[in-house]
């Protein structure tokens, strides 16, 4: 069951219980066909050995899978590590990359929850507590204030600020800076610009980069995997090289058309760089790309160097040091290559990452042109240099705004410009553009699968979004109307495609998911057979 | 007594102006840092080539300022409920601040003998409409579950305080000065002028305890939200999406910070190496757990 009464003190209890356990009834409501309860828990409890092994006392689940620490003395060294960690991100020197906004973010809130109901992960929950978005804040705060502040510890028994550190406030708060997917539609709502999704990557950045705790999947085969092999799926320059072949035939047998796929052509105007998820489960999205930019006679490249051909950066999500590696490693690949602009393909955190938080790490050569496929697109389609045919997009699609295109980076319009040109059944779902609904797989979780973390996310983040894909379709959930999810994002592809599968909505209702340069393709008029395949 | 209220009242004017410019230094001085931009709306980055066109965010930027702090528009926006008794309050000590300011000047400039009384009326406007929004807020504060959520208990001290600072604040101009404005104008003006420092140091107890309130409040000003909010504009965290071109103060800045020492200790990150070496490495370090 729900535990609404638990308060921030409760963070240092002993770790055998959880604080919270989530039962069916009390998330969110969805809308028909989706509004009968199951009986069986939302997230399935971590088994005997599981439970042995690593820290789940926040709410039963376990993103990390974190150890526990096998006696006082390795508990003692965590603490003392976590404090000096803690001290580093109050210390400018330390921690220059955010140490501005850290400090004004924690001391701006003026606990006047007006973000709460912007979270989807606390609304969906059923507004639980913990993750209620200042709830980590404010553990921290507290902390800071007890345990950095000079007479914190007096200071703290006066003004209520009382919270005990130890292993179990520790574990706990680790696991809760990945309740989180920094959406940051809570600090979008700040009347004050408290910025809470910014605290939860501080804490995050603080155990990976103070103490080597991060999840495996963002870390160990995701930076460094990325850093030794040069993507993070672990595919090679030789595996991408095969791909690109790969590519080709799909172009040749979908199309009809021969076209050879640029590859490290020097001088090109543009180096387009895609998330390598695209290569490995929709080659279809790379496909569609250079359909599209062979048909515009655009002079671009894709690259087969190692960092070139792959655009994530998971560092962005939880880790300052690895981000930076990985943006100048693939900066410098297109410097090489003499191209004249980077352009990101479908992947919203690598538009954020490298276009506007690398902005602050180049400088002379390697301050390289960066810009997102939308607005080039966007010319593309509205100033005619693709001949169109929307009568082959008739069919209701919908548009998924990622987080980091919309409201963390500002590209609103060329989207939709796109759209209304190509897609004449087009409808919006409410709230879109910047205030937006993340996927719920945002920040690392759409490919965080440890566990029961998976079930934690379809439940509780991904929530909203399911709710407002039902909802924007229920004038037309017949089976028989096809309907599109575009979702111009690797990421929430990713989340997207687990939401459709695993309640039955492609199955029984017919919802399909794709991103939006496949729309394009489906529309241009000398392709006779459709590019959407809406069986398998 | 009289000489430790002035002592006080003079130390708090100072203390504001001194910890005011400090709190500024501080924040402008504060390293460059990685640009975490929010965007409530269409950016630069909607444009193809967009490190080629200007974009000026200022007069965008200033005109939400004044809207949010003039008018509190984005609790207007997200928090009705909780805006009617937060306007109320701002809107009333905004009309009070003024108010102080007319009487400082208008006791100068003005033959305070024959003031009319508009002046009472906007002060007790004011002060009644800083009052009730005080009130309203501070009920709130206690019965709302949410707003109870978090709220450090010192804090509904200092709600109380400040109701206490306004009654002082009304028992001083109706009671001492029985409600009339050339008294009031001509005490203003003594203060102002330093006409009558004997009068200063033996001030009467219903003025000189509503100056002690004010001085703790002057104290308590440069560290409270309202400082914050406007800091929130000058730190590139919301509508401020200035990029990094090159050649820019942006640049000369980052190639600064990049020389800059990395300290931490995961055992990913080399001990005693810069920022620009470590993020420029061919091999880096690996794994997750402590070193």
């Amino acid at each position: 069951m729900g535990n609404k009464g638990v308060r921030l003190r409760d963070m240092s209890k002993g770790a055998d219980e959880p604080l919270l356990t989530i039962s069916a009834a009390d998330l969110m409501p969805l809308p028909r066909p989706l509004d009968q309860l199951g009986t069986r828990p939302p997230i399935p409890p971590l088994s005997e050995n599981q439970r042995k092994s690593y820290e789940c006392a926040l709410d039963g689940v376990s993103a990390l899978t974190l150890p526990r620490p096998q006696n006082k003395e390795e508990e003692d060294k965590l603490v003392k590590r976590f404090l000096d960690g803690l001290r580093k991100l109050l210390s400018q020197n330390d921690n220059w990359t955010f140490w501005q906004p850290l400090v004004q973010s924690l001391g701006s809130c003026v606990r006047c929850q007006t973000c709460n109901d912007a979270c989807p992960i606390y609304v969906s929950s059923g507004k639980q507590e913990i993750y209620r978005p200042t709830f980590r804040a404010e553990v921290l705060r507290r902390l800071i204030n007890k345990y950095i502040r000079k007479r914190g510890k007096i200071l703290s028994k006066l003004t209520g600020d009382d919270i005990e550190l130890n292993w179990p406030t520790i574990a706990r708060l680790a696991e809760l800076a990945y309740r989180c997917t920094l959406c940051r539609r809570c600090a979008q709502s700040c009347p004050l610009g408290s910025d809470n999704g910014l605290i939860t990557r501080e804490i995050r950045k603080l155990f990976s980069q103070e103490m080597g705790i991060a999840p495996k999947e963002l870390h160990d085969t995701g930076t460094v995997q990325h850093l030794k092999v040069g993507a993070s799926t672990g595919i090679s320059s030789q595996a991408f090289e095969n791909m690109v072949e790969f590519m080709e035939e799909e172009i040749q047998e979908k199309t009809g058309k021969r076209i050879k796929v640029p590859v490290d052509r020097e001088g090109a105007d543009i180096l387009l760089i895609h998330n390598s998820g695209e290569f490995m489960s929709w080659i279809e999205n790379p496909v569609a790309f250079a359909i599209i930019f062979e048909a515009a006679s655009l002079s671009w490249t894709l690259s087969s160097e190692i960092y070139g051909y792959e655009a994530t950066n998971y560092g962005t999500w939880y880790d300052d040091v690895q981000f930076a590696r990985i943006a100048l490693k693939q900066i410098d690949v297109a410097k090489k290559l003499k191209v004249k602009k980077m352009v990101m393909g479908e992947c919203g955190h690598a538009h954020k990452g490298l276009i506007v938080i690398a902005d602050r790490i180049l400088a002379d050569d390697m301050n390289f042109p960066r810009e997102s496929f939308l607005p080039l697109l966007a010319e593309l389609v509205c100033n005619d240099r693709l001949k169109l045919d929307p009568g082959k997009n008739d069919f209701p699609v919908t548009l998924h705004d990622p987080c980091n295109v919309v409201r963390l980076m500002g590209i609103v319009e060329p989207q939709r410009q796109i759209l209304r040109k190509i897609s004449p059944r087009f409808r919006e779902m409410e709230p879109h553009g910047v205030e937006n609904y993340c996927c719920g797989g945002g920040s690392g979780f759409a490919i965080m699968s440890s566990t029961n973390f998976k079930d934690w996310r379809e439940n509780v983040s991904s929530r909203m979004k399911l709710k407002q894909m039902i909802d924007v379709f229920q004038d037309v959930m017949d089976p028989s109307i096809k309907k599109y999810v575009c979702a111009p994002c690797s990421n929430c592809k990713g989340a997207i495609r687990d939401l459709l599968n695993d309640n039955g909505l492609t199955e029984k209702y017919g919802i399909r998911y794709g991103g939006l340069v496949e729309l394009v393709v489906n529309a241009m008029a000398d392709i006779e057979k459709p590019f959407i395949e809406w069986e398998g | 007594m009289g000489g430790l209220i002035l002592f006080i009242f003079y130390g708090s004017i100072l203390f504001f102006i001194v910890a005011c410019v400090l709190r500024g230094i501080r924040f402008a001085s504060a390293p460059l840092h990685l640009h975490w931009e929010l965007y409530n709306g269409s950016s630069v980055y909607e444009l193809t080539d967009w490190w080629t066109k200007t974009e000026n965010t200022v007069g965008k930027k200033l005109s939400s300022m004044m809207f949010d702090i003039l008018f509190l528009k984005e609790f207007y926006r997200r928090n009705r409920r909780l805006w009617y008794p937060l306007y109320g309050f701002h809107a009333g000590l905004y009309l009070l601040i003024l108010w102080h300011a007319w009487l400082f000047v208008s006791a100068i400039i003005t033959n305070t003998e024959t003031a009319s009384n508009l002046g009472w009326v906007w002060g007790t406007f004011a002060t009644g409409l800083t009052f009730l929004g005080g009130v309203g807020i501070l009920l709130m504060r206690m019965t709302d579950p949410d707003l109870r959520v978090y709220y450090p208990p010192i804090h509904y001290l200092k709600w109380i305080f400040i109701l206490l600072t306004l009654i002082g604040g009304a028992f001083a101009v109706d009671i001492h000065f029985h409600s009339s404005m050339p008294a009031l104008l001509k005490y203003v003006r003594g203060q102002v002028t330093f006409a009558d420092f004997e009068h200063k140091l033996h001030p009467a107890l219903a003025p000189a305890l509503h100056v002690l309130f004010a001085s703790v409040w002057l104290i308590y000003l440069p560290f409270s939200h309202v400082f914050q909010l406007f800091f929130r504009y000058y730190h590139s965290m919301r509508w401020d999406g200035v990029p990094n071109r090159r050649g820019s103060e942006v640049e000369r800045r980052v190639k600064e910070l990049l020389e800059r020492p990395v300290t931490w200790s995961g055992p990913h990150i080399p001990v005693g190496r810069r920022w620009k070496e470590v993020a420029s490495e061919p091999h880096p370090a690996s794994g997750t757990g402590m070193k």
